[in-house]
């Protein structure tokens, strides 16, 4: 068995003029929660898409390797004169093991649904639909999830329900998972591709993601007395790229956080200046998903 | 729960069956009636104008219940038959069905069950035109009455197949059912040409009228050609579906 559940190589999709997807290579390993992230049309949808069979490829390959794959559209909809009960058993009927009634039970439990189990989904909310979208996807116990959006119109309580959900079939399945909230993917994904443009421009963990654009690295002194004089102090060192006084904190750039590590400190001891604090400006994801797909 | 039950509980839940049994039925009723009471009727809204009706018989009440719920019973069955074979009219339905189950899987209890009931009733108006006439007129012919309502179910199962394959190419709903109306029309229209006439689908409902009067049975070329065809428009359609995307 491979150590990779999903891969696709050279990935293309055209509609006609558009192109959808450029030649995306991607490898998602078994077991992991793979973040797909980009901005709206970056292609993450069509993507998941021909993952699940229901788009087809113009060129390129790929392999799912699963006995089960369950998929979530962003939108999960349901004939809506059937009762919530009955989707999540129809879905376990239809690819599942067979559990009975008592796996549709806990499966609704688990999403928060057991209180409306009997009742038709023609009158449920779009948070309930998803939330009941997910379930009808997890109680066949798929080996591959391609969830797309899978918490988008959820509150935050529900969001962080159904990312509990999410971030505890690590190991157990392999869960492709695309989102536009970072947020969402830095706290159950410990693998992510960005997408731009149909072209995948990032894919690696997120702390070397985040390491990665270390290498022009600030940090923010604040002083008491004087910010321009420690300014005009640290600005002519030669590891200095960029000195600058903001709200009369001085924030100073350099090439790299190591740099900054091994000299800041050092020339600071050097300027008789009385330190309140010394601190690595943290860059946010979302920061860097803006970094990258500029 | 199977497929099969999903497809019966569409039926009823969504009212189709009702839809589909009240046409039917309601024409079972009326073609006999209106056949016995016409002349009466005519006589009192005639406003004193002479018209020549013909005699109540059995023969006239069953083609009245033909002629009756064949035009409104088709129009139903095709918009009935359309939502539930235009499958991708909502693709984010559909994506739940097809990442779970094959194409063959999904259309095969959908024409089954629409098949069924489409021929269900059909067959159930027919009953009750032929109960109704029994007292109202005459007895109608036991023999032309159950072999001409079973053709008539035949092509009506034809007409759910055509749907079907309709359905394969265009996904919206009202558009399945009207190009599917606007197909069994022209199929009908081929019937003007008197070599291809026995072998039409459309043949089977002339033979309704045809068989109950008392003529011989002489359908077999159109009920081959109606299984052949419809056989050839669900595999069509399960290859055109196979290749859409959603």
């Amino acid at each position: 068995m491979s150590d990779y559940a999903v891969t696709t190589t050279d990935l293309a999709k055209r509609y006609g003029p558009t192109i959808a997807l450029a030649g995306v290579s991607l490898a998602v390993r078994r077991g992991s929660i793979y973040g797909l992230v980009g901005p709206n049309g970056a292609g993450k949808t069509t993507l998941l898409g021909v993952l699940a069979g229901l788009r087809k490829a113009t060129e390129g390959a790929f392999a799912v390797d699963a006995t089960r794959v369950g998929v979530l559209p962003d939108t999960p909809t349901f004939d809506p004169w059937l009762t919530a009960y009955e989707v999540v058993d129809l879905a376990l009927a239809l690819n599942g093991p067979q559990k009975g009634a008592a796996a549709v039970d806990s499966v609704l439990e688990r999403v928060g649904l057991a209180d409306v189990a009997e009742r038709r989904v023609g009158g449920f909310s779009r948070g309930m639909l998803q939330r009941l979208g997910l379930a009808a996807t997890v109680v066949g116990e798929p080996d591959v999830l391609l969830l797309d959006e899978p918490a988008a119109a959820l509150d935050p309580a529900g969001r962080r329900e159904v990312l509990d959900m999410v971030a505890a079939l690590h190991g157990q399945a392999t869960v492709v998972f695309s989102s536009h909230i970072l947020d969402d993917v830095q706290q159950v994904c410990d693998t992510i591709g960005i997408l731009d443009h149909g072209q995948l421009v990032y894919e690696g963990t997120l702390d070397d993601l985040v390491a990665g654009r270390r290498q022009a690295a600030e940090y923010r002194i604040t002083v008491r007395g004087s910010a321009g004089h420690v300014a005009d102090a640290i600005r002519s060192r030669e590891w200095v790229d960029r000195v600058s006084v903001i709200d009369d904190v001085v924030v100073v750039t350099a090439r790299s956080s190591d740099v900054l590590e091994r000299e800041l400190i050092p020339a600071l001891a050097e300027i008789e200046v009385s330190i309140i604090s010394v601190a690595p400006v943290r860059r946010s994801l979302e920061d860097i998903f803006l970094e990258v797909t500029q | 729960m199977s497929l099969l039950r999903l497809e019966l509980i569409r039926l009823f839940r969504t009212h189709r069956i009702w839809i589909l049994a009240g046409i039917f039925g309601f024409f079972g009723f009326l073609g006999p009636l209106t056949a016995r009471y016409l002349p009466e009727i005519v006589e009192r809204f005639g406003g004193g104008v002479e018209i020549a009706v013909p005699p109540a018989t059995p023969e006239l009440a069953m083609a009245q219940y033909l002629g009756n719920a064949l035009q409104l019973g088709l129009l139903g069955l095709v918009f009935v038959a359309g939502a539930s074979l235009a499958f991708d009219a909502k693709p984010e339905m559909s994506i739940f069905l097809r990442t779970r189950a094959s194409i063959g899987q999904i259309v095969a209890p959908r024409y089954i069950v629409n098949m069924a009931a489409a021929a269900g009733a059909f067959l159930a108006g027919s009953g009750i035109a032929f109960a109704v006439s029994a007292l109202l007129i005459d007895t109608p012919r036991v023999f032309g009455s159950v072999i001409g309502s079973l053709l008539v179910a035949l092509y009506l199962c034809f007409a759910v197949a055509v749907a079907g394959l309709i359905g394969g190419f265009v996904r919206s709903v009202p558009g399945t059912a009207l190009v599917t109306l606007g197909a069994l029309i022209v199929i009908g229209l081929i019937g003007l040409v008197p070599a291809l006439a026995p072998w039409l689908p459309s043949e089977l409902i002339g033979a309704f009228d045809a068989l109950i009067a008392g003529g011989p049975f002489e359908y077999w070329r159109s009920v081959a050609s109606t299984i052949v065809v419809s056989g050839a428009a669900i595999a069509g359609s399960i290859v055109v579906l196979r290749h859409r995307e959603v």
